[in-house]
């Protein structure tokens, strides 16, 4: 069976894996791999045909994100997507070594975990729930009605009705800002890449960051090495080739419900 | 000597994860046991290994890690002894996706009500002064606000009914996962079975409405069949408190 993946505008997770997918090789060649286009806030994600293993997509964590379809299954979470992407074609995109492979790890949950649903807050909240909330009642209420996630779905109604707490925007500010401040930390030491060669935890980082320059210029400010190595991801051809699939000519404001901002602790 | 140092509470949950894949691995190591009922992870001596007092910690040489999960992964790939991961690259996918759910949406869940019913209850007979004091000094803002809400009992009842919600959910969604494959995400033991081990060992007693040898048979053939690894035996071994005398409970209950 073909294997496809299911991707929203270049942004965020989409971006991460799109071109974690054009770095490994897998999208060009008799058994390419297809990538198709879909409307995240459209909830096109929740329409997907053919699917006969849906558990990662109904229940994950990342919230509307890419979807690797494999034999049926539908594969989530742009971390682990890229990584299967890069072990298929030969593991490039992660380090060899166990010490820097965890450091890499490690990296990339501080980034999912915290400036993910911190940016998918203060992104969809400029550039996102105007859309949701100028439809009717009754087409919104057909968009959701497949989303099988309850928590999800909620964040789908919070984002229609303008629920954005005073305390998760300045918690969300905080946590982009310290996301930065982490890029530009790690980067002052002359190195091109997060973690030394080019990593998954480049395209995670860049995919989240890209479209915080606009909302949140201030957390970018006076960040030199931020700013050139954003410039150097962005450069990157892999990068580019994702960049040029936008349908929409501006793949940073397109958004859509991200992971849930910490329940506790 | 072991270069190795593993700074962990009870074989449960977060710190249950490296103790059970050192073991599974036969890597020795230097147990250092942090009561967290005591507040040891917020002392000096602990927070000069991790400045951030989670547990646990591990220190190999002069490297030292934190978290459990990548913790785990560190242990698989640094040292000899049987791969934990599958071999096939979309069965590592589901362990890893798997062990995202626990750590992420199911597990703060298992958390929140553990900390209610048995944390909360066993810090709040200290001394109310010693208690304010040991909260203080702990370093994350956000494990502040866990540890004023478990020991002062002040879990939301809608925040507590999401995490029954999800709990219920979880079980269900690992019984259906189990009725698949023998394992959790694959067809060998792997990270993600120490992982959902670690929080689900219990079940049968601890949700007794919804897990149990008539509702989620998959669950127990499972528990039953990790719980039998000498690994297993031995970190359980470890525990000091009621927690891990769950242990011979559950084997009894199990056919």
């Amino acid at each position: 069976m073909a294997t496809i993946l299911y991707h929203g505008e270049p942004n965020g997770p989409s971006l991460a894996v799109l071109a974690a997918l054009a770095e490994s090789g897998l999208d060009t060649g008799p058994n390419a791999i297809a990538c198709r286009a879909i409307d995240l806030l459209a909830g096109d994600r929740h329409r997907i045909a053919g699917l006969t293993e849906t558990l990662a997509l109904d229940f994950a964590v990342e919230g509307e994100g890419p979807v690797l379809v494999i034999d049926g299954e539908a594969m989530t979470e742009s971390v682990f997507v890229a990584q299967y992407l890069d072990e298929v074609a030969g593991g490039a995109l992660q380090p060899r070594d166990a010490y820097a492979h965890w450091q890499m790890l490690m990296w990339c949950r501080r980034i999912t975990e915290r400036c993910a649903p911190a940016a998918a807050f203060l992104g969809l909240r400029a550039q996102g729930a105007d859309r949701l909330a100028a439809m009717s009642d009754d087409d919104f209420a057909t968009l959701v009605a497949p989303i099988v996630s309850e928590d999800l779905k909620q964040r789908w109604h919070d984002t229609r009705t303008g629920a954005f707490p005073d305390a998760a925007d300045t918690d969300s500010r905080a946590k982009v800002a310290g996301a930065v401040d982490m890029v530009e930390a790690q980067l002052v030491d002359g190195r091109d890449w997060l973690m030394g060669p080019l990593s998954i935890a480049d395209f995670e980082t860049y995919g989240w960051l890209m479209g915080m320059v606009a909302i949140l210029p201030e957390a970018f400010a006076d960040r030199p090495h931020t700013a050139a190595w954003l410039a150097r991801v962005r450069a990157r051809p892999s990068v580019q080739s994702a960049l040029a699939r936008s349908a929409t000519g501006r793949p940073e404001a397109a958004w859509a419900p991200g992971p849930e901002i910490n329940r506790w602790g | 000597m072991s270069d190795i140092t593993l700074y962990h509470w009870e074989p449960n949950a977060n710190s249950g994860k490296p103790m059970l894949a050192l073991m599974e691995k036969g890597v020795p190591f230097t147990s250092h046991y942090i009561d967290m009922l005591a507040f040891d992870q917020h002392k000096p001596d602990y927070l000069a290994v991790n400045p951030q007092g989670t547990i646990p910690a591990m220190t190999h040489g002069d490297r030292v890690l934190v978290e459990s999960t990548a913790i785990m992964e560190y242990v698989n790939d640094a040292f000899a002894g049987p791969d934990l991961m599958p071999g096939d690259a979309q069965d590592r996918w589901r362990v890893r996706w798997w062990m995202k759910f626990m750590d992420q949406w199911l597990g703060p869940s298992f958390s929140m009500i553990g900390w209610s019913v048995f944390v909360g209850p066993m810090v709040r007979k200290r001394d109310p002064e010693e208690l304010a004091a040991a909260i203080d000094r702990i370093p994350l803002p956000e494990r502040r606000i866990a540890w004023r809400k478990a020991i002062n009992g002040s879990f939301g009842e809608a925040e507590l009914a999401e995490s029954r919600r999800r709990v219920a959910l979880g079980i269900a969604l690992l019984e259906a996962e189990l009725g698949k494959r023998d394992y959790v995400g694959s067809d060998s033991y792997s990270l993600a079975d120490i992982n959902i081990f670690n929080s689900t060992y219990s079940l049968p007693l601890s949700q007794p409405d919804l897990a149990g040898r008539d509702k989620t048979p998959n669950i127990m053939r499972w528990l039953k069949r990790v719980y039998q690894r000498e690994a297993v035996a031995k970190t359980w071994a470890m525990g000091r408190t009621d927690l891990a005398h769950r242990y011979s409970l559950i084997m009894e209950g199990i056919d």
